[in-house]
């Protein structure tokens, strides 16, 4: 009747639909991931990917299906009322407050914390912004805005960490360095998921993966078994 | 920096132009300055200085709510009438009760605020476009004023206190303390408008130096993202368009303590207009800037008045225009920049 | 409940319904296409009215004529605005909104100086019907406000200019990039937008006294007509508009008095923008585009 606690998953997506103009992006989407999780989301453009982080994160309102947290549904909560709770999103093109400082947009993000946030400050360390507090966030590189983008989800103190094409217009070297890091963060315990184009920041983190075509799941499983699949690639490339 | 000393790096800090030693020693003189004036200043010039620093909280408030937070609102014409008469009902109504006029001040000032904060509901919780405050606001004050115009007759008052119609109300008493009256030409009452002007604006400015004020800052820069960090957007809005309502209701206070007397015009379409152009010419992303701004142009429109009335407001509509098309970030703070920017390349 | 009564109060909804359609379409046109607000709207329906009385009384040509006049003159100053002024803010709106209220300072308070404060007016032509003991003016702009209305909806929709112009509206980048000269696009909506401003000032002119400062007795309703209606369909939206808050204002007014209908016309404002934050034809835009996403699965 009970389920131990540890196998309830943290998020719970059931029959999630959502419809742009005539076209279903999202179309009765079923997913769980546990806590802890490190998973990565890909398909082929028009998946539904970018969609369901918009869902997840209530940016969007889906027209049907429920979206539960932490065993309660939060489907009709706003965004800022899921941030509280502990899921935050980093947007696929980087929305940083690039007129401040970066350690101003950092005070913004952390809220009226009062203490240090030990994680926060390692991941400035490892990402290269631990000093560059006084410079104008639109004076980063793009590669460090998003990486500051995703301190700003970070100093939330979020369980669930969204992150949206995280790699997007890095080099190979930047996108092995997101990975490392991608990896401690999951080392830490909290559950990630990654929606990626990179095939190589897939094989980096090398944990499961899920496969989204025409906004439903089409595939789920560890990233060999997905790399095997003909008919994820059949998906990719076409009829052969 | 934690604790009572923090207050001072917070008040230092970078949101507002002027930092450092030199510019809190400049302060600081020119503060010591106005409150010494009356040893030397006669009663008329104390009364015209009070007038024009009357006017400044109210335009601080639309420099917090337009420059850190925004939101344009032509709005606080309309706040500074609604306490201005809230006062004079208040006040004269309880005449006899000792302590009336701090009582008129405490009504006026929560009128103002819960006007804003229930028109603030409607407009925030929306989440409506930019430009949709400053037409309500505009219309707001308009209406208000028309509606206080034909509240000419007999018929019209609270308790015994007739609105006045087109002339509006009089024989406000002044604010009193004990046996201090702020009255018009008074020192008390300059004193009153000096500290005013001084608290409000250090007030601010710590405030815009605080977390809450790079909220408020991030809220403007980019609403999405705010909210997405865990932030009641709305609700902060609400807060700021009610914070710069009281401050143009306690400018509305001192404008009755000083004059006696409170008419529609104070809220009609030019007293809307004053604020934003205080705020534009001076700069809205300073609250310094308007301080200035606001003395100033006060300054300039009671010279006009004198010499020419009927240009007054053409000559406001062409500084409005002027600034918007050639100093957009106002003109003080485009000095600002200009003489940074010649330090700096200077041998 | 008797026949004329009804007649009467449909004549009055008939006659709100024109006052707010004339004195809001052009600001909304203005609005949708380029997202920008005129507050110097109210001082081109004034200019419109003044051209009107000015041409009349000076000029000695026929109403007709001189309402032409207002259309053309008021559309050729809007160019002129446009150019110099306008299209240095269409990165910055509220910027735009705070520049064109130096111009409508600069305007009004222009006028009072040039012409002082009041002209005599152009007299109401005389056509009274009587019917059953009330009695109408013949010289009602419901029609007139039709025949706009039939006019802005034609050329949106019938003509090349208009297929444009929307495309102008719904991504000017890809308008661009489909051979659209958008900046002409810009320039023609606000000459036509103040063209329209210019006509309702003249459409008035008669009936009301021509002072500086009458375009505030026009925008504030203006106002409240955009914000109801919401930019993103000009023309349904000023419709939609008008019809529901002539159908607040209309009785408000008659039994109350002018001002309260303007007073419940703005707490009807603030209602409706709290629930349908983009105003009517916002609302009506996301209705069609849930339909359309349900026909399809």
């Amino acid at each position: 009747m009970s389920s131990p606690v540890e196998r309830q998953p943290l998020l719970r997506v059931e029959g999630l639909t959502k419809a742009f103009g005539g076209i279903r992006a999202v179309d009765e989407l079923n997913l769980a991931v546990a806590a802890g999780e490190l998973r990565c989301l890909i398909g082929p453009n028009g998946a539904g990917k970018s969609t369901l982080f918009s869902l997840l994160s209530g940016i969007h309102q889906p027209d049907a299906g429920r979206i539960v947290f932490k065993g309660e549904d939060i489907t009709e909560l706003s965004p800022f009322r899921r941030v509280r709770k502990g899921i935050c999103l980093k947007f696929q093109t980087t929305r940083i407050y690039r007129g401040l400082m970066v350690g101003e947009n950092l005070t913004i993000a952390r809220g009226k914390v009062r203490g240090t946030n030990g994680r926060l400050e390692w991941a400035l360390g490892v990402l290269g912004l631990a000093g560059e507090t006084a410079r104008p966030a639109g004076e980063l590189s793009h590669s460090h805005q998003q990486w500051l983008e995703i301190c700003l989800a970070l100093a939330t103190e979020p369980e669930l960490l969204l992150l949206d094409e995280p790699t997007a217009g890095m080099t190979p070297e930047e996108t092995a360095l997101t990975a490392d890091f991608v990896i401690k963060l999951s080392g830490q315990g909290i559950t990630i998921l990654v929606v990626e184009h990179d095939m190589a920041f897939v094989r980096h983190i090398a944990r499961g993966v899920t496969v989204l075509h025409y906004g439903r799941v089409f595939a789920d499983g560890t990233l060999e078994e997905i790399e095997a699949n003909h008919e994820v690639r059949r998906i990719y490339l076409g009829e052969q | 920096m934690r604790g009572p000393l923090g207050i001072f790096s917070r008040v230092g800090g970078r949101q507002d132009l002027g930092r450092g030693a030199a510019f809190w020693v400049a302060f600081a003189i020119v503060a010591l300055g106005l409150v010494a004036f009356p040893l030397f200043g006669s009663a008329f010039y104390l009364s015209n200085l009070a007038n024009f620093f009357v006017y400044v909280p109210m335009g601080l408030g639309l420099c917090l709510l337009w420059g850190y937070g925004g939101i344009l609102s032509f709005g606080q014409a309309a706040f500074f009438g609604i306490s201005g008469y809230v006062y004079g009902i208040v006040a004269q109504n309880l005449s006899l009760t000792p302590g009336a006029s701090l009582l008129g001040v405490a009504a006026a000032i929560l009128a103002t605020v819960i006007v804003a904060a229930l028109f603030g509901y409607f407009v925030f919780y929306g989440q409506v476009s930019a430009w949709i405050i400053p037409l309500l606001t505009l219309v707001l004050s308009l209406i208000l004023e028309t509606f206080m115009a034909q509240t000419a007759g007999y018929q019209w008052r609270i308790g015994h206190v007739l609105l006045g119609g087109y002339n509006g109300m009089t024989g406000i008493p002044s604010i009193q303390v004990g046996p201090l009256e702020f009255g018009g030409a008074s020192i008390a009452l300059y004193l009153l408008t000096v500290i005013a002007m001084l608290l409000g604006y250090l007030g601010l400015r710590l405030l815009v130096n605080s977390h809450f004020g790079y909220v408020v800052v991030g809220v403007r820069d980019d609403v999405e993202r705010t909210r997405m960090l865990g932030y009641n957007v709305a609700r902060m809005q609400v807060t700021v368009f009610a914070l710069a309502a009281g401050l143009a209701g306690l400018s509305g206070v001192l404008y009755v303590s000083w004059g006696n007397y409170i008419n529609p015009s104070s809220m009609g379409l030019y007293a809307a207009t004053l604020p934003v152009i205080w705020t534009a010419v001076g700069g809205r992303s300073s609250l310094i800037a308007v301080t200035l701004s606001t003395v100033a142009l006060k300054w300039l429109a009671d010279s006009l008045a004198v010499r020419g009335g009927e240009y007054a407001f053409l000559i406001m509509g062409a500084l409005l225009l002027a600034t918007m098309l050639f100093f957009p970030a106002g003109i003080v703070v485009s000095l600002n920049r200009l003489w940074r920017r010649a330090r700096r390349h200077a041998p | 409940m008797n026949v004329p009564y009804i007649v009467s109060l449909a004549y009055q909804y008939a006659d709100n319904l024109a006052f707010l359609l004339l004195a809001a379409l052009g600001l909304m046109i203005i609005l949708g296409v380029i997202d920008v607000i005129n507050l110097a709207h109210g001082e081109l329906i004034m200019l419109g009215a003044y051209t009107t009385t000015l041409a009349y009384h000076r000029a000695h040509l026929p109403l007709p004529a001189c309402v032409l006049l207002s259309f053309i003159g008021v559309g050729a100053f809007g160019m002129f605005l446009e150019r110099t002024v306008i299209r240095r803010f269409y990165r910055d709106k509220l910027g735009a909104l705070v520049a064109t209220w130096g111009i409508s300072l600069l305007l009004s308070q222009g006028m009072l100086l040039f012409l002082g404060p009041s002209l005599i007016a152009v007299p109401l032509p005389e056509w009274t019907l009587s019917y059953a003991g009330y009695s109408f003016g013949g010289y009602r702009l419901f029609s007139a406000s039709i025949l706009v209305v039939l006019l802005a909806w034609w050329i949106f929709y019938r003509t090349k200019f208009g297929v444009r112009t929307r495309a102008t509206m719904q991504n000017p980048a890809m308008a661009q990039a489909l051979g659209v000269d958008t900046r002409r696009i810009y320039l023609y909506t606000f000459a036509a937008g103040s063209a329209l401003a210019g006509l309702t000032g003249g459409l008035y002119a008669p009936t009301t006294t021509i002072v500086p400062l009458m375009g505030t007795t026009f925008v504030d309703v203006a106002f409240i007509t955009v914000v109801v209606g919401g930019g993103a369909n000009p023309i349904l939206g000023a419709l939609t508009s008008s019809a529901l808050l002539a159908s607040i204002s209309a009785p408000l007014s008659s039994v109350f008095g002018t001002f309260m209908g303007r007073i419940g016309l703005l707490l009807t404002a603030l209602v409706i923008i709290r629930f349908l934050p983009r105003g009517l034809s916002g609302y009506f835009q996301d209705l069609q585009r849930r339909r359309m996403a349900g026909a399809r699965s």
